[in-house]
């Protein structure tokens, strides 16, 4: 086949799974979050309120769209996509199952990170575009968070390289046949998925928007499919922070005690299960802890979260180079 | 026992133990609660085993209205004879005290049960529970009591009637005080 048409074929089936992703994620997050706060969530659209947020994305699509007068226009239209196109991006290195990448990249993980790590410059640029007081604190908080937390993140996801000896996620994941890395690097998964939070603007750290405090901090001044794309890209980030983690530390497609070639094509399925299983735990922690101070994160940040991670980061290289040394090349 | 981070694992589990706990809502337009024997809502008239209201337009549920909200128009005929033309009562002003009801020595209103009170115009507010109709006899103790062969003619009786009435009402007022 052309290769221009398989590639094409690839970035749609991203772009739907993203999409996909989103309008489950929506309904997933409403109807978790009312039942951890003992309500009930979206009830009257369809079964359960299955079709709430089919109504919801017809809504959005069908708003006014106002602009207000004093916004950097060429920005303010441009971040939006700014934000949502790494978003996309940021799919090509996720290994679904052993064959099923978009693409299978040697340095995906470094790949993903730089991609991710292009997001803040999105919500500065929509913040800033706003000419919004609220919208532009929320755009700072979140390069001040997500630059400061992309060190412990890429820190924590050092462990499990060192020992797959690889960048590529398909090999980490595929590393993790014997033991899942999250036992030998309970640390480092912890930190992760600390970290990760702050990420993916997850609500115990999600002041760059903070509802109570900045209104929806970036996102304030965006109406319509403009900030359906903001919000699409915030479920989508969740979405890849949670497949890192199952790729880095829970075994990726993999189940334990199974082999590989008996689940073949249900691979796939594992995968986004345990994703989703991740997902659930992180709104279960959204839906329970209140948010911090950003000069608590911030300090959680650079003060606990890095020293920690390089700590480990070090434990874990010595502990991988003496291994073979002890055990006589066991590893 | 708190060592560090105890309170985020107390926090996840107090909440994943609301999850597990199920529903506690009422699904309101779909499902709703009984509501209990004595709740006070709108005034409504309270018939008898018939259907027919009991109200005699004695004005002592008017009387005893702390907002003035219900007006009771009533023509009094020549044989004495008590003809309501309105009964008009504003819920849209009522605080549903329900003092009129235990005014009441006929036992002819009560405080209704339907709470869906809500309208879209005040002017609905305005209700009319009794419109031209003819009062009901005050029911007497003495007329149960008396012989059924030494009943007298009806032009007699009339004022006799509205004697025991006033007799009768000071005492059902004492022994609810």
């Amino acid at each position: 086949m052309n290769v221009y048409l398989v590639a094409l074929l690839r970035i749609l089936a991203a772009l739907g799974l993203m999409l996909l992703n989103g309008v489950v994620l929506i309904y997933m997050l409403r109807k978790v979050l009312g039942y951890l706060h003992v309500r009930l969530g979206p009830m009257e659209l369809g079964p359960h309120g299955v079709f709430q947020t089919l109504a919801d994305v017809l809504k959005l699509l069908t708003k006014e769209d106002p602009t207000p007068t004093h916004v950097d226009r060429a920005l303010y239209f441009l971040a939006p996509g700014i934000v949502f196109v790494p978003s996309l991006m940021a799919y090509a290195a996720i290994p679904f199952t052993g064959t099923w990448v978009i693409a299978d990249l040697e340095l995906g993980l470094l790949y993903t990170f730089a991609i991710m790590s292009l997001l803040p410059l999105g919500l500065v640029a929509a913040g800033w575009a706003s000419a919004n007081k609220w919208s532009l604190i929320g755009g700072m908080r979140s390069v001040a968070q997500q630059v400061s937390y992309e060190v412990p993140l890429l820190m924590a996801a050092l462990p499990p390289v060192m020992i797959a000896g690889s960048l590529n996620l398909t090999d980490i994941a595929r590393a993790q046949s014997a033991v899942w890395f999250w036992l030998p690097c309970l640390p480092a998964f912890l930190l992760f998925i600390v970290a990760g939070l702050v990420e993916a603007n997850q609500t115990p750290f999600d002041m760059s928007e903070a509802e109570s405090e900045l209104v929806a901090g970036f996102a304030t001044e965006y109406a319509s499919m403009k900030f359906g794309l903001l919000f699409l890209s915030e479920f989508s980030n969740t979405f890849i922070f949670s497949s890192l983690l199952v790729t880095l530390f829970l075994g990726g497609w993999q189940v334990p005690f199974v082999p590989v070639d008996a689940l073949g094509g249900w691979a796939a399925v594992v995968f986004l299960i345990k994703v989703y299983l991740v997902i659930f735990v992180l709104m279960w922690i959204r839906g329970t802890l209140p948010r911090v101070r950003i000069d608590q994160l911030l300090a959680m940040g650079w003060k606990v979260l890095l020293p920690a991670s390089i700590v480990w980061v070090m434990l874990t290289g010595a502990a991988v180079k003496l291994w073979p040394m002890v055990f006589g090349g066991v590893q | 026992m708190s060592w560090f981070g105890s309170g985020i694992l107390t926090g996840l589990r107090i909440t994943m133990r609301n999850m597990l706990r199920g529903p506690i809502t009422v699904q309101y337009p779909h499902e709703k609660l009984e509501i209990p024997e004595r709740a006070r809502w709108a005034v409504e008239m309270k018939p008898d085993e018939d259907g027919n209201h009991k109200c005699t337009g004695c004005l002592a549920c008017e009387k005893a209205c702390p907002d003035f909200i219900i007006k009771i128009d009533v023509t009094t005929a020549e044989d004495r004879s008590k003809h309501i033309d309105r009964w008009h009562y504003e819920l849209g002003a009522c605080m549903m005290c329900g003092l009129c009801v235990e005014a009441c020595p006929f036992d002819a209103i009560r405080m209704g049960h339907d709470y869906e009170l809500a309208r879209t115009d005040v002017a609905e507010l305005q209700y009319d529970l009794l419109t031209d109709v003819a009062a009901a006899q005050p029911k007497r103790k003495a007329a149960a009591e008396r012989p059924a062969g030494a009943e007298r003619p009806a032009p007699v009786a009339a004022p006799e009637a509205a004697a025991a009435e006033a007799e009768v009402e000071p005492q059902k007022g004492g022994e609810q005080s």
